[in-house]
């Protein structure tokens, strides 16, 4: 379960330097969440939304970063102190989640559902809003980020009776 | 001779295939190891571990803060001296498009949603696949309900689009 974590500090630095060098070599911002769109487009081929627009060519960068990410992440566990291996365990969640394995991935595919379509609505995930957004200074980007930590406090703090 | 045929010897022809290759995707392959560095970076930063999640609301670890904030600070300054200096990006040799996402309506109502799936989910789409790598089975199901959400946004849009006709927004 435990992968290997840097100091915040030494993390944010080399993801500061991410972002500015991901603008540096592509030219474009970073982001996650369109990409989940080129696959929508990809997996139903009948959705007119994903075949349209910024959606026309679904073989793009956006697709290919996020093809890149779970390589990034096993790489990141294949070096961790402890070995590779798979769990259910949500940690800290376990107490609030319910117990039963069923109900908790039914509880996990429902939170993802508002992760993507809040994502969609409001235009960008955290990676694009928060932290892109954040470092070009963009209002709207701003707004965003900051209802989502503030939704996300809320929400939290409700669900563990804090 | 057949067209496309070559008299190079197969280690410089397969070499230059691979050049041209290279060229012709260049910005999917530097996309693809950007996302390799990216995942690698959530990773060791802790944002892949759902307890960091918890523990930065409930005020117990400010871990995740620290990241966030070093790097939006660090890629403020990051791009505020790029802009200075007109830097061109490498894979396409014209200069570095700052585009801003615009304000869209339902920016507030969609951020507000995106910030409840957060705290359920203790995941956001960044993280997700490399959850998913990291061979933590919850990030599965949170990548089906992410596909589908983002799906639904799809079909209402296109339905929006198409003004309510069914067969006109799915074809």
């Amino acid at each position: 379960m435990e992968v290997t974590v840097w100091s915040g500090w030494v993390a944010g630095l080399a993801i500061g330097l991410f972002v500015v060098l991901h603008f540096w070599l592509i030219g474009k911002p970073a982001g996650c969440s369109t990409g989940y769109g080129n696959v929508c487009g990809l997996l139903c081929k009948k959705v007119r939304y994903y075949h349209e627009g910024e959606y026309e060519t679904k073989s793009n960068i956006k697709l290919w970063f996020l093809i890149g990410i779970p390589i990034g992440g096993l790489i990141a566990a294949l070096t961790s102190d402890t070995p590779w291996h798979i769990s259910f365990d949500m940690g800290m969640y376990e107490a609030i989640l319910p117990q039963s394995d069923a109900a908790k991935a039914i509880w996990l595919i429902f939170g993802g559902m508002l992760l993507g379509f809040g994502a969609r609505l409001a235009g960008a995930c955290t990676t694009g809003h928060a932290l892109v957004g954040g470092a070009m200074l963009n209002p709207p980007s701003l707004l965003a980020g900051a209802v989502f930590f503030m939704s996300a406090f809320l929400t939290t703090r409700l669900l563990f009776g804090t | 001779m057949k067209r496309g045929q070559h008299h190079l010897p197969l280690l410089q022809g397969g070499s230059l295939t691979f050049m041209n290759f290279v060229h012709a995707y260049r910005i999917n392959i530097l996309g693809l190891l950007m996302g390799v560095l990216f995942g690698f970076l959530m990773s060791r930063a802790g944002a892949t571990t759902f307890d960091f999640h918890a523990k930065m609301f409930l005020f117990e670890d400010f871990q995740l803060m620290e990241v966030i904030g070093t790097a939006v600070i660090i890629a403020i300054i990051g791009v505020f001296i790029m802009k200075k200096l007109h830097v061109n990006a490498i894979a396409t040799g014209t200069e570095v498009d700052f585009v801003k996402k615009p304000y869209q309506q339902g920016l507030i109502a969609g951020a507000f949603l995106f910030g409840v799936g957060w705290a359920m989910t203790a995941a956001c789409p960044g993280t997700i696949p490399a959850m998913i790598a990291e061979g933590k089975i919850g990030a599965v199901f949170s990548l089906i309900g992410l596909l589908l959400g983002t799906l639904a946004y799809g079909i209402l849009q296109s339905f929006i689009a198409n003004n309510g006709s069914y067969s006109a927004a799915l074809k």
